[in-house]
């Protein structure tokens, strides 16, 4: 296992995503939801260094509203947890769109 | 040889035909309009060379052909281009919006799939042990998370534009059977760019949708910017000297950024700052 596919898992584990085994020849992996095990998406193993985490960091209020993660809710329900300050905020700024 | 295979891609061009809709292919109505890519001039000095298959090559030419080869990488014979592939259907399983723009992505799959069948031809006839080389993308825009549909579209805006632009350029190309592919996969890289263009379109229409757009181009945008390579890359002298290249990573890179920034502000985006996030300037 890769030092960027550990990233990769850590910095999405936050959020509850999983990150399943490697599909297809290994350089990709599927993400599933935490909560229901549903595909959310996928990413390959080349990232950069630091560059998973700072990009599920980037992407944490759109976990909050909604706009990325499972229909479930449970990236949203995460997220309140991680940062219930931020989360509130996100809500008061993209209100009405999630 | 050339008549046989001729014979095959005019088979693969009528089932292309069988898939056409309103949408696609969707470079029609683009190229109906005009040239929608800019010309790259080589420099007038340069030094006139040109091979074709089974010519004997330079090893610093070989050496770059393959090392450019590489990067392109839609080859049948590249496991990892068809492992992405893969990722492409998983994605058109998982989070379709609607069956329309499903049967547009499977259209777009096999239109890749004609391009590994070209590329491979290209490699077969350049070095045999190539045809069957695996060879993972590299680049970071290939790996980045895809997990909406908005992700997918500026996946192939962005990234299938990046290989629309150096078709465009292979117009020129000094390598015959690369020129003469040139006009065809440009067309086509640009179709899926649009595919991706028409996808941001329609979810840009709600409110939810743009928020969600405008949020992920930073994510993809520096990406995008990136997959040029370093301006000051010590190679590009050698491949437009050999003719393997028109222009150096700068000038098709700012090429392509007044490109894409003019479709980014038709959507009503803000476009990001154009050195945040870059890692290769």
């Amino acid at each position: 296992m890769s030092d960027i596919v550990e990233e990769i898992r850590t910095a999405y584990g936050r959020v509850g995503i999983t990150l399943d085994r490697p599909a297809t020849y290994g350089t990709y992996y599927r993400l599933l939801c935490a909560g229901c095990g549903k595909m959310v998406g996928n990413v390959g193993d080349r990232l950069l260094p630091d560059m998973a985490a700072a990009l599920v960091e980037q992407q944490f209020d759109l976990y909050a509203i909604g706009g990325l993660g499972c229909p479930c809710g449970h990236q949203r329900q995460v997220t309140r947890g991680l940062d219930a300050a931020r989360w509130e905020a996100a809500q008061r700024r993209y209100g009405g769109v999630a | 040889m050339s008549e046989r295979v001729t014979g095959d891609m005019t088979e693969i061009d009528e089932a292309e035909a069988r898939g056409r809709t309103e949408l696609w292919p969707f470079w029609r109505r683009v190229y109906a309009q005009g040239d929608p890519l800019p010309r790259f001039a080589p420099p007038a000095n340069r030094a006139p060379h040109r091979f074709d298959e089974g010519d004997p090559l330079p090893e610093e030419y070989r050496g770059l052909l393959l090392k450019m080869l590489r990067h392109e990488g839609e080859r049948a014979g590249n496991k990892s281009f068809l492992g992405f592939m893969a990722t492409c259907l998983d994605l058109a399983e998982a989070i379709f919006p609607d069956a329309t723009s499903r049967l547009i992505k499977a259209e777009y799959l096999a239109e890749e799939l004609k391009h590994a069948i070209m590329f491979h031809r290209l490699a077969v006839g350049l070095e045999r042990d190539f045809a069957l080389k695996d060879v993972p993308y590299a680049h970071y825009a290939f790996h980045l998370p895809r997990e909406t549909w908005a992700d997918d579209a500026f996946f192939h805006f962005f990234v299938d534009l990046n290989g629309a632009f150096h078709a465009r350029d292979w117009r020129e190309s000094s390598y015959v059977p690369l020129a003469k592919m040139s006009a065809t996969v440009e067309r086509d890289e640009l179709g899926h760019s649009e595919m991706g263009y028409h996808f941001l379109q329609r979810i840009c229409e709600t409110a939810r949708g743009k928020t969600v757009v405008q949020h992920l181009l930073g994510k993809w945008y520096p990406a995008a910017l990136d997959m040029f390579g370093r301006s000051d890359s010590p190679n590009v002298p050698k491949f437009i000297g050999w003719g393997l290249k028109s222009v150096g990573n700068a000038e098709i890179r700012d090429a392509y950024k007044t490109y894409v920034d003019a479709k980014l502000v038709a959507l009503g985006l803000d476009l990001p700052d154009e050195r945040a996030h870059r890692r290769f300037l």
